[in-house]
C-alpha cells in the first residue's frame, strides 16, 4: 500500500495552477494563456475556496462532535473503559469515512476530511488517554505517552493526507514529551533542541533536489517551522520578555539562575547563530520562507538581548528596534533598486507577484486597532499637578497646602 | 511534468512569447525571488514598533519629558510625515494609484498615529473641549478619511473607521465594548452609516477598491450587535429578523460578486443567531440539542457544496 493518498502528479498539477494564478493576477499571464496552463493540468482532485473550506471544517467537526455527544449521552455509560472503546471507535469510523471521501470521491483540502481526520486524532488518542489511565499507568507516564501517541497519529495524516498542520501538531505534541521528566531545566532544553535537529536533518535528507515541486514547498515549510522551534528552545529570554511586554519595562531576567552558566552563554551565542545561519542557507538554496523565519529570529534576537545581558529595558526600546527595522528595509530597497535591472544576485524589490485579495488584510485590522492602543497609553489627566504637589520630584515631601 | 517543463513545452507551441517564459522560468526556479511583501511587512511592523514605542515613553517619562517638548516632538513628527506626504504624494485620482515609493504608506500611517497621540495627550492633559472632549475624535476622523482618499491609503482609511468607532463609544480602554442596552443601537447605526458612505462612494466611482473595508467593519458591526441583541430577546424583538435579513443579504451579495469571504460571515452569523433561537426553544433539552446540531450541520454542508459546486460549474 501507498502511504500517500493523492497521486504526486495530481498533487503537482494543482501546485502550478496555484503559480499560474498568481502570475495571472500579477498580469504576467493572460487569460487565454492561464487556460492553456489548466488545460496541461488535468486535475481530478476536487478542491474548494478557503472560505468554503474553513465552513465545511466547522460544521463537520461540529456534527461529528454532536454525533459522539448523542451516543455517550443515549447509552448512558458509567465504565469508563466502555466510553473509551466508543471513542476508539469513533475515531475509527470517522477516519475510515474520511479515507473514503479522499479515496472515492477524490476530496483535496476539502474541509470535510480534514474535520474527520482531526476529529478521528483527537478521539483515538482520548480514548486510548482513558483506557491507559484506567489501566494502572501513572499521570506521569500518561503525560508522556498521550503526547507519543499524538505525534504519532499526526505524522501518520501528515505522510497520508499532507496536511501540513498534521506535521506541526506531531511537532508540538513530541516538544511536549522532554519536560514530563522532572529533569533540570537544562536538560529540558537540550533534549528538546536534539529532537528537534534530528527531525529537521531528517527533513533535509528527505529534500531532494529531484523531488516534484509541491514536495519541496511542503519541506520548505516544515523546515521553517521546525527552525522556528528550535529557536523557540533555545532562547530562554522569551518568557521574560513577553512578561516585560505584559507588565513593566524593568531589568526582567528571570531565566539566569535556572541554568548553568555554560547553558545561559551558549543559548545566548546561539540565538545570534540560529537566525544567521537560516538567512544564509535560505539565500544560498534561494528559500524565500527560510529567509523570512531567520530575519522574524534576528528581530526576537534584537528584542531579547537586552534581558539576555541583564541591562535596564526603557520605555523606548521598541521605538529604537523600529528605526533599526524601518532604516533597513529603506537600505535594502535602495541597494537592490540601484542594481542591474533592480536585481541583486537575484533578489528584486519590484511587486512581482501580488498576493491573493482576501477583503481585508492583517495589516487593516492593525492599524484598526492602532488609535485604541494609543488612547489606552495616554498617561492620566492631573498626574503632573499630583507630581509637584506631592513632593515626589523634590522638597523633602512638602505639599502645597503646607 | 513541472511547472518549468509546462512553461517550456508552451513557448515551443507559440502560447507563450519566449520574454513572458522567461521570467516566469526565472520566477519558477528561483532565479530571481521578489522580496516586496517583506520589505513591506518589516517595514510595517518597524512602524508599528516606532508607535508603541513613542506612546510607552509618552506614557512613562512625560513628567520629566514636560508637556512642551512631547507636544512639540510628536507635532514636528506628524508635521515632517504630512509635509512629506503632500510634496512627494502622486496627484489624486478617483481610481487606484500606486505609491510613489516602498515606505509612503507607512510614512502617512505613522503621520496619522502620532498625529492622534498628540491630539490625545493634549486634550487629556488641557481638555480644551471640556465636556465635548470626544469630539475631537470627529475631526480626526474627517482628517483620516480626508488623508486616506486624497493618499489612497487602506490602512488610514481603518484608523479613519475604528476613529468613527470610538467617537460612537467603542474603545478598548472603556467598558463600553460590549454590545448593551443603548450602544447596541449605536452599534447598528454606525454599521448602517458606514455602510451607506462605503455604498456611495463605490456607485459614484471614488476609489471603489475602499468598499471591501467598509462592508467588513459595518458586517462585524452590525451582526455583532444584531446577534446580542437576539441573545438577550431572543425571538420576540426585531433582532432576530434584522439579523437574518442582514445574513442574506450578506450572502446575496457575496454570491454576487464573488467574493465567498461573506458568505462565511453570514453562515456564521446566521447559524449562531438561529441556534440562540431554537436552543431557547428546545429548552435544552439534550436529546433535541444533539439532534439539532447534527442535523442543522449537515444541512449547512449540504448547503455549501451545492453552492460550491454551482461556482465550479459556472468557471
Amino acid at each position: 500500500m501507498m502511504v500517500v493518498l493523492y497521486p504526486p502528479q495530481q498533487e503537482e498539477n494543482i501546485y502550478i495552477r496555484q503559480q499560474a494564478q498568481a502570475w495571472r493576477r500579477s498580469g504576467l499571464i493572460t487569460e487565454e494563456q492561464l487556460r492553456a496552463i489548466n488545460d496541461h493540468t488535468d486535475l481530478q482532485l476536487r478542491q474548494t475556496n478557503l472560505f468554503f473550506r474553513l465552513l465545511f471544517l466547522v460544521f463537520t467537526l461540529l456534527c461529528a462532535g454532536a454525533v459522539v455527544g448523542l451516543f455517550v449521552w443515549l447509552l448512558d455509560f458509567k465504565d469508563a473503559n466502555f466510553i473509551a472503546v466508543m471513542l476508539i471507535c469513533f475515531g475509527a469510523a470517522f477516519y475510515i469515512a474520511a479515507e473514503y471521501l479522499a479515496g472515492k470521491y477524490l476530496f483535496y483540502r476539502h474541509g470535510v476530511e480534514e474535520a474527520l481526520v482531526v476529529m478521528a486524532m483527537v478521539l483515538f488518542c482520548a480514548g486510548c488517554g482513558i483506557l491507559l489511565s484506567e489501566n494502572h499507568l501513572t499521570l506521569t507516564q500518561l503525560r508522556i505517552v498521550v503526547p507519543a501517541l499524538l505525534a504519532i497519529t499526526a505524522c501518520w495524516i501528515y505522510l497520508r493526507f499532507g496536511f501540513l498542520y498534521a506535521a506541526i501538531i506531531s511537532i508540538v505534541a513530541l516538544s511536549f514529551i522532554p519536560f514530563q521528566f522532572n529533569l533540570s531545566p537544562a536538560v529540558e532544553r537540550i533534549l528538546l533542541f536534539s529532537v528537534l535537529c534530528v527531525i529537521f536533518v531528517f527533513s533535509l535528507l528527505a529534500d531532494k533536489p529531484d523531488l516534484k515541486n509541491f514536495r519541496k514547498n511542503r519541506y520548505a515549510k516544515i523546515q521553517a517551522c521546525l527552525l522556528a522551534a528550535m529557536y523557540l528552545t533555545v532562547n530562554l529570554e522569551i518568557p521574560g520578555f513577553s512578561g516585560s511586554i505584559m507588565r513593566d519595562t524593568h531589568v526582567v531576567h528571570l531565566n539566569a539562575q535556572l541554568f548553568p552558566p555554560s547553558i545561559y552563554w551558549s543559548s545566548y551565542v546561539l540565538t545570534f547563530l540560529i537566525p544567521a545561519a537560516a538567512i544564509y542557507w535560505g539565500i544560498k538554496n534561494r528559500k524565500r520562507l527560510i529567509i523570512n523565519v531567520g530575519l522574524v529570529m534576528a528581530c526576537v534576537t534584537l528584542a531579547t538581548n537586552k534581558s539576555y545581558l541583564g541591562w535596564t529595558r526603557y520605555a523606548w526600546d521598541p521605538a529604537i528596534l523600529g528605526i533599526m527595522l524601518v532604516g533597513l528595509s529603506l537600505l535594502i530597497t535602495r541597494w537592490l533598486d540601484s542594481g542591474v535591472d533592480q536585481t541583486r544576485f537575484g533578489f528584486t524589490a519590484r511587486d512581482i507577484l501580488k498576493p491573493e485579495e482576501g477583503g481585508i488584510t492583517p495589516a487593516d485590522v492593525a492599524a484598526a486597532l492602532t488609535p485604541g492602543v494609543i488612547e489606552t497609553q495616554q498617561p492620566p489627566a492631573g498626574a503632573q499637578e499630583q507630581f509637584y504637589k506631592g513632593g515626589t520630584s523634590g522638597g523633602g515631601g512638602v505639599e502645597g497646602k503646607f | 511534468m513541472n511547472a518549468a517543463k509546462l512553461l517550456r513545452k508552451l513557448r515551443y507551441e507559440k502560447k507563450l512569447d519566449s520574454g513572458q517564459a522567461e521570467l516566469l522560468l526565472n520566477l519558477q526556479e528561483r532565479r530571481i525571488i521578489s522580496v516586496h511583501r517583506e520589505l513591506r511587512f518589516f517595514l510595517y511592523i518597524g512602524i508599528l514598533l516606532i508607535i508603541a514605542g513613542a506612546g510607552l515613553t509618552v506614557k512613562q517619562y512625560f513628567i520629566n519629558l514636560g508637556d512642551a517638548a512631547i507636544i512639540s516632538a510628536l507635532t514636528l513628527c506628524f508635521a515632517a510625515a504630512f509635509i512629506y506626504c503632500f510634496a512627494r504624494g502622486n496627484p489624486y485620482e478617483g481610481g487606484e494609484v500606486a505609491s510613489p515609493n516602498i515606505a509612503f504608506d507607512y510614512i502617512l500611517f505613522f503621520g496619522c498615529a502620532f498625529y492622534s497621540m498628540d491630539v490625545a495627550y493634549i486634550e487629556t492633559q488641557y481638555h480644551l473641549l471640556g465636556d465635548l472632549w470626544e469630539n475631537y475624535l470627529l475631526v480626526s476622523v474627517a482628517l483620516f478619511f480626508f488623508l486616506a482618499y486624497r493618499f489612497d491609503n487602506r490602512l488610514v482609511l481603518s484608523m479613519a473607521l475604528s476613529t468613527l468607532a470610538a467617537w460612537f463609544g467603542f474603545t478598548l480602554s472603556g467598558q463600553r465594548f460590549y454590545f448593551e442596552n443603548y450602544y447596541r443601537l449605536y452599534a447598528i447605526a454606525y454599521a448602517l452609516i458606514i455602510l451607506c458612505c462605503g455604498v456611495l462612494l463605490y456607485r459614484i466611482d471614488i476609489k471603489k477598491h475602499f468598499l471591501d473595508i467598509y462592508l467588513n467593519f459595518a458586517a462585524h458591526f452590525l451582526c455583532i450587535a444584531l446577534l446580542s441583541g437576539v441573545a438577550e430577546y431572543k425571538i420576540l424583538s426585531l433582532y432576530f429578523p434584522a439579523l437574518l435579513l442582514a445574513c442574506a443579504a450578506l450572502a446575496f451579495y457575496s454570491v454576487q460578486v464573488r467574493k465567498f469571504l461573506y458568505v462565511l460571515y453570514a453562515v456564521i452569523y446566521g447559524y449562531i443567531g438561529i441556534s440562540i433561537v431554537i436552543v431557547d426553544q428546545i429548552h435544552r433539552q439534550t436529546f433535541l440539542l444533539f439532534t439539532y446540531f447534527i442535523v442543522t450541520s449537515m444541512l449547512v454542508i449540504g448547503l455549501i457544496f451545492k453552492l460550491s459546486r454551482r461556482f465550479k460549474e459556472n468557471q
